[in-house]
């Protein structure tokens, strides 16, 4: 270390790379001087007064104090990441969304037209010791159903043999009284029971309705006896056909191309029909709101075929959802009237969280916890829904028949798996009541829209119309026409507004923000900036290394017992404290000694004979001049010492 | 500082005096390590604050949104209702008994469509006369083959071959040809540019068709004959309840719509009132109910029985046929309001106009400016532009007139042609027209019920009947009646309105707050530094510059000079003489020719720090002076 001081001591004709102080104090006073921390400086040059730097030692600290504490306000709040919600009007124009129509009748697959038959005859046997046999004589024209389908059977193409699939006669409705706690009265409820293998633990599902009772305990069977089947199954293999749903489509006064929907078949919605289902076409570009410039369409709403027990609604779903999601039928669809002209006006509406340290939500699900088993976008429904069946998956050793299946996972069969019913209920129960973790994983998406609806109706056909419309449809395909209006409805969905509204998180208080009001504090109780914030680290640095260096010599020197001359640490570039005293200097006696160097560059620029820059470097070199460089250093600090009493 | 002689002086100047941090310690930093680190620190300083402020800046037109909910009495909306039927079928068959006719036929040979008996014999008659006059006009066609563009005239049953250069509305890839029906407008100028209209059911192509011939017809008729021929106040209002009270036929203003007939506007505030509510709920709305003549209905314009209603400002056209809501006979239909109102931020924070007076599109409504309006006004600007008539549809600009083919013979194929351009956006009307920037909206929540109940049915018709008894005799349907009721929800006014997010003293309080803690600078320092660094130092080059081209300037006068001298001997003057080249200014010596002092090297009183220094030479008087009051 001596070694390299002694080797910059010899070079310091150039200004060093590394230069240092001669003592704590000329460090310290160099500190203080030339600090931008406001403060600093009547700290040191008020040394001879003790008051003084009592004074401004606690003034520097409480500033420093409140500096801190505001600091602490601030990130604390900063970390907290605070949100505010903006709404904002847009009015670009869009496409329109995507739109779902299912016909409620679930088509009777020949591979399980037999089960649902025999289903249809049991539910009958059930209702009739239920509530006597006239009840179910009117509900089912029974023979004549269990021709039709036996037809049915017959028509279809053998793809499917007949299975080995046994009802399950075991689970029987029962009519039980319970005494209701509040007022001792008998209540007779109505409902099935499920057990577990061992038959130990059972679980009664119960309802003060029948006609829940009865829904309910038909679905459970019919989710059996499907689940010999794929649930959603592409069927433009089989015999349905849009025609068969749609006689008219219109979208903007125009014609509907015929190639432009997916269809699929949902097994208790039926066929449907999904348009517009990628949002891609130009076609659907939404150009104006108002009826007229919406998608029209007349469908066909016959009820006779549908299967009795499984949906008491008669009509049309529909639904209207984003690109590219599934739609799910059971949550957001809703019904056409038959015989009716609804007109839906939809307006859209947006959401968009900021996510990551702001909130938790998912911009694609990629980053999901959950395996999604719908082949679309991310919604939270979808993820629900994943993460239900892997659940049930892992705990019943089977899948719901409604959700999709997980590649190698089969649905539940009670003939395959005879307590599933039980496990599929407790565990449906604790999703409900939010004790299974699903709600957790799953996340909301980041960007959300959805569209509001406001629907209105008229009578459809009106009767002066009646006839020629339907003379007008007979000729269509699918169309058998019966005197009963209530076989067709018309839908018109279209833009109320195109202007959407948007919902946005913005942060509260940005990165900019807070490096704003930091500025803001810092200038207000100190003067300072970062760069002061440097100075001082600077300084802190500086000290180490000198106790370092100190601490060094004084061992060494201690050693070898040396200790007459004092460490040879170089001065340089003191010049620079005459610079400064130029303006500051109010002395009288700092007159004479300041013009000198400038009268010097004067002199030495008025010569143009000699270069310039060698005279000036000649006169600002501190070593030419050592004397007079000393000489300004302890006069700025008796200049202190005489201006401060 | 400005007296510095050169660039690195008057930095360092700089540097020692500025208020800025960072910069005086580049100068008085020991070390070459030191300095450099400083100026590093400095500099990305100076960075940051540029980069941070720019953020500032593009953040300033920003808006953010507050909503305000606010109870109180709330202005009713204006309710315009329409019966979805414009006209009495009864009264204005004599218009159109010969479309009628028509339509009839054209059915018939499309599906074998015949009406009972008394039209069977109407078509007997129908069958002398050879001159269809509509069918004639724009025929019904029936498409065989697309491909081949082959169809059948539906009254003649001739075929015929569509003519090329057809521009296909519909689409191309269409499954069922046989099921195609349409027809095609032509050109009248040049019958081979046709515009083929297909349907994909046979519904929608005669409900098309009839629409356009019937347009046809009104705009024969005078406003009057129209407005007499529809339902007054009296027909289609039988009862009106306005919060709690009762009110009648004169509460309502009736507002002719071309394709809905008459309307009536209730509080629609032209007689200088606006009725308020003061509490929500279905007691406190209007309740009316509406007597929809059901067998009065055109059955080939309208195919759906109610009436149609819409809510609305007071100061707004009421869209009926764009965005009205259709509520249905023998129910009584409940509609929930909830009002909103919006306020955007004009120009620059979006683009929206407060009155629309600074869109170039007349308004033809008379009513306040809104999207709608600007768009169907600048098309039917454009359509009298094109076509030479107006729409049906929309309001008359001045000095036009409704088309109608006995004047206008081609305006068809220019309607759609130019409705196809207005959706492709080539009409301009999309980027001429901006959204208002103020709203109002009233969410409806609307619930239907059965009504009159099968209990209330008897009595209720009969009292309904009795009511209108002075003109009918007969009782009424309950299929002909519908209820309807609007009401407030709840009093709240949801009002959204757009601030702006930032002013300028917030602007400002962050523009100071990112310079004072990177550099703890100031205005003044800006403006220091804008005074060293562009002022100053763009003086100091300047200088040096004058000073360089002058050395030059002179050394080549002096050598040119040099060289003459040498040829005819050394010169007498003293300008000539190379001794008293001087590449300074002229001088006070050097303008006088005199020989310059050979002292001049000597040292002598130091001179001012001025930066005219060298041309104050001449005055060397006074120096001593300004070097007192410098140094004092």
């Amino acid at each position: 270390m001596d070694q390299d001081l002694t080797r910059e001591e010899e070079e310091e004709k150039e200004e060093g790379l590394i230069e240092f102080y001669d003592s704590y104090r000329d460090m310290f006073e160099f500190f203080c001087k030339n600090t931008t921390i406001h403060g600093t400086i009547r700290l040191v040059c008020s040394d001879s007064n003790k008051m003084k730097t009592a004074f401004w030692t606690l003034l520097f600290l409480a500033s420093f104090g409140m500096l801190y504490w505001q600091f602490a306000l601030l990130f604390s709040q900063y970390w907290t990441y605070p949100v505010v919600t903006t709404m904002s009007m847009h009015s670009e124009p869009k496409m329109f969304p995507a739109i779902t129509l299912c016909n409620l009748n679930p088509y009777r697959f020949a591979r399980v037209s037999e089960n649902l038959a025999e289903l249809d005859f049991l539910a009958m046997e059930t209702i009739a010791s239920l509530y006597g046999s006239s009840a179910a004589a009117n509900i089912f024209h029974g023979e004549e159903k269990i021709i039709k389908v036996k037809d049915l059977a017959r028509k279809e193409p053998g793809n499917f043999g007949p299975s080995d699939f046994q009802l399950n006669r075991n689970i029987p409705l029962v009519r039980k009284y319970i005494i209701d706690p509040v007022s001792k009265k008998n209540i007779s409820m109505v409902g099935f029971r499920l057990c577990n293998a061992t038959g130990e633990n059972c679980f009664d599902k119960t309802y003060s309705s029948g006609v829940d009772a009865i829904l309910e305990w038909y679905k459970f069977h019919y989710m059996n006896i499907m689940s010999q089947l794929p649930v959603i199954i592409n069927i433009t293999v089989h015999e349905d056909q849009i025609e068969d749903l749609v006689y008219s489509c219109q979208y903007d006064g125009e014609p509907c191309k015929n190639s432009d929907y997916d269809h699929f078949h949902h097994p208790v919605y039926g066929s449907c029909y999904t348009f517009n289902k990628d949002g891609t076409n130009p076609f659907w570009k939404a150009t104006k709101p108002g009826v007229a410039y919406g998608l029209s369409l007349i469908l066909k709403a016959e009820q006779k075929d549908h299967i009795a027990l499984l949906s008491t609604v008669a009509g049309v779903k529909v639904m209207i959802h984003n690109y590219n999601q599934t739609p799910f039928l059971e949550h957001e669809g809703f019904d056409i009237r038959p015989g009716i002209a609804t007109t839906i006006g939809i307006q859209q509406d947006e959401v968009h969280r900021l996510g990551g340290n702001y909130g938790k939500c998912t911009v694609n699900g990629d980053d999901v916890n959950v395996k999604l088993l719908y082949k679309s976008s991310y919604t939270l429904q979808a993820c629900v829904h994943s993460c239900f069946q892997n659940i049930m998956i892992q705990h019943c050793g089977c899948g719901y028949y409604y959700y999709p299946l997980p590649p190698d996972a089969e649905y539940c069969n009670y003939n395959k798996h005879p307590a599933w019913g039980h496990c599929f209920y407790q565990l449906y129960n604790r999703l409900a009541d939010h004790h299974l973790s699903c709600f957790n994983k799953c996340p909301k998406p980041c960007s959300e829209s959805w569209y509001k609806i406001s629907a209105g109706s008229a009578k459809w056909p009106s009767p002066n119309s009646e006839d020629w419309i339907r003379r007008a449809l007979s000729q269509q395909k699918g169309y058998n026409s019966t005197s009963n209006r209530k076989d067709i409805a018309k839908v018109t969905i279209f833009y109320h507004q195109l202007n959407y509204q948007s919902v946005n998180e913005s942060p509260l208080l940005t990165l900019n923000l807070l490096l704003s009001s930091m500025g803001s504090q810092w200038s207000l109780w100190f003067g300072s900036s970062v760069l002061s914030v440097v100075e001082m680290l600077e300084f802190l640095l500086d000290t180490i290394v000198f106790s370092l260096i100190f601490g060094y010599k004084w061992s060494r020197s201690k050693k070898t017992l040396k200790m007459a001359q004092s460490p040879v640490i170089s001065s340089v570039s003191l010049t620079l404290e005459n610079y400064r005293t130029v303006p500051e200097g109010p002395g009288t006696e700092s007159s004479s000694a300041q013009t000198f160097p400038n009268a010097g560059t004067i002199v030495a620029s008025k010569n143009n004979d000699l270069p310039l820059h060698s005279v000036s470097n000649k006169i600002h070199t501190p070593e030419l001049y050592p004397e007079v460089v000393l000489n300004g250093f302890r006069y700025i600090k008796d200049h202190c010492v005489d201006v401060d009493p | 500082g400005p007296q510095a002689p050169t660039l690195g002086e008057l930095m360092r100047w700089y540097c020692l005096n500025t208020n800025t941090h960072g910069c005086r310690r580049i100068v008085v930093s020991r070390g070459r390590l030191r300095r450099l680190l400083w100026i590093a620190l400095t500099l990305s300083a100076v960075a940051l604050i540029l980069w941070q402020c720019a953020e500032l800046v593009l953040g300033y037109y920003s808006a953010s949104v507050a909503v305000t909910v606010r109870f109180q009495s709330l202005r009713f909306p204006a309710v315009t209702i329409c019966n979805t039927n414009p006209y009495k079928y009864s009264v204005i068959k004599e218009y159109l008994s010969e479309l009628d006719k028509e339509t009839r036929i054209a059915l018939e040979s499309l599906y074998g469509f015949s009406e009972g008996k008394p039209k069977v014999r109407r078509d007997a008659e129908d069958r002398n006369v050879t001159e269809y006059q509509y069918l004639e006009k724009v025929p019904l066609l029936r498409f065989e083959d697309l491909i081949r563009k082959e169809a059948t005239d539906l009254h003649s049953g001739h075929k015929r071959k569509i003519e090329s250069n057809v521009f296909h509305k519909g689409s191309t890839n269409t499954g069922d040809p046989q099921n195609m029906i349409g027809f095609q407008l032509c050109d009248p100028n040049n019958s081979s540019d046709c515009a083929v209209y297909t349907f994909s059911s046979g519904v929608n192509a005669i409900q098309e068709w009839y629409k356009l011939h019937y347009m046809n017809i009104m705009a024969q008729i005078p406003l009057e004959r129209k407005v007499n021929m529809g339902y007054s106040a009296d027909d289609l209002l039988l009862t009106c309840f306005f919060d709690g009270l009762s009110c009648d036929t004169r509460n309502f203003t009736p507002f002719y719509h071309p394709l809905h007939g008459n309307c009536y506007t209730f509080n629609s505030g032209e007689n200088g009132t606006i009725l308020s509510t003061s509490t929500g709920g279905s007691e406190y709305g209007l309740q009316v109910v509406l007597y929809i003549e059901e067998v009065d209905y055109n059955p080939f314009l309208v195919t759906s029985t109610g009436a149609k209603i819409i809510i609305h400002d007071q100061n707004e056209y009421p869209f009926i046929e764009d965005i009205g809501t259709e509520i249905e006979t023998a129910t009584a239909t409940s509609i929930g309001m909830h009002f909103t109102q919006s306020r955007k931020l004009s120009e620059p924070y979006s683009d929206c106009t407060e009155t629309g007076a600074d869109i170039n599109v007349e308004n033809l409504y008379n009513k306040t400016y809104s999207l709608q309006i600007c768009l169907h006004s600048c098309f039917q600007k454009a359509m009298v532009d094109h076509c030479g008539c107006a729409q049906y549809a929309q309001p008359l600009p001045a000095g036009a007139e409704y088309c109608n083919y006995k004047k206008h013979p081609s305006w068809m194929y220019c309607y759609y042609k130019l409705h196809e351009k207005f959706v492709k956006e080539q009409l301009d009307c999309q980027q001429k027209c901006k959204e208002a920037c103020s709203f109002k909206e009233w969410a409806l929540t609307t619930s239907i019920a059965q009504w009159p109940s099968t209990a209330s049915e008897d009595w209720m018709l009969r009292v309904l009947s009795w009511d209108k008894g002075q003109k009918i005799n007969k009782m009424l349907k309950k299929t002909d009646l519908a209820n309807l009721m609007v009401f407030y929800k709840d009093l709240n006014k949801r009002f959204i309105s757009e601030n702006p997010a930032n002013n300028i003293v917030i602007l400002l309080s962050n523009f100071g707050g990112q310079l004072g803690l990177w550099m703890s600078c100031s205005v003044v320092c800006v403006i220091e530094i804008v005074e060293v660094f562009f002022i100053d130092s763009l003086s100091i080059i300047m200088r040096r510059r004058w000073q360089k081209t002058k050395k030059w300037w002179n050394s080549r006068k002096a050598k040119q000079s040099q060289l003459p001298a040498q040829g005819t001997g050394p010169g007498k003057q003293g300008h000539d003489n190379p001794v008293c080249i001087d590449e300074d200014l002229p001088t006070f010596n050097t303008a006088l020719h005199l020989p310059l002092p050979q002292e001049n090297h000597l040292p002598r009183t130091p001179p001012p720090n001025y930066s005219t220094l060298r041309l104050d030479t001449a005055f060397t008087e006074q120096l001593p002076d300004t070097l007192e009051t410098e140094s004092r």
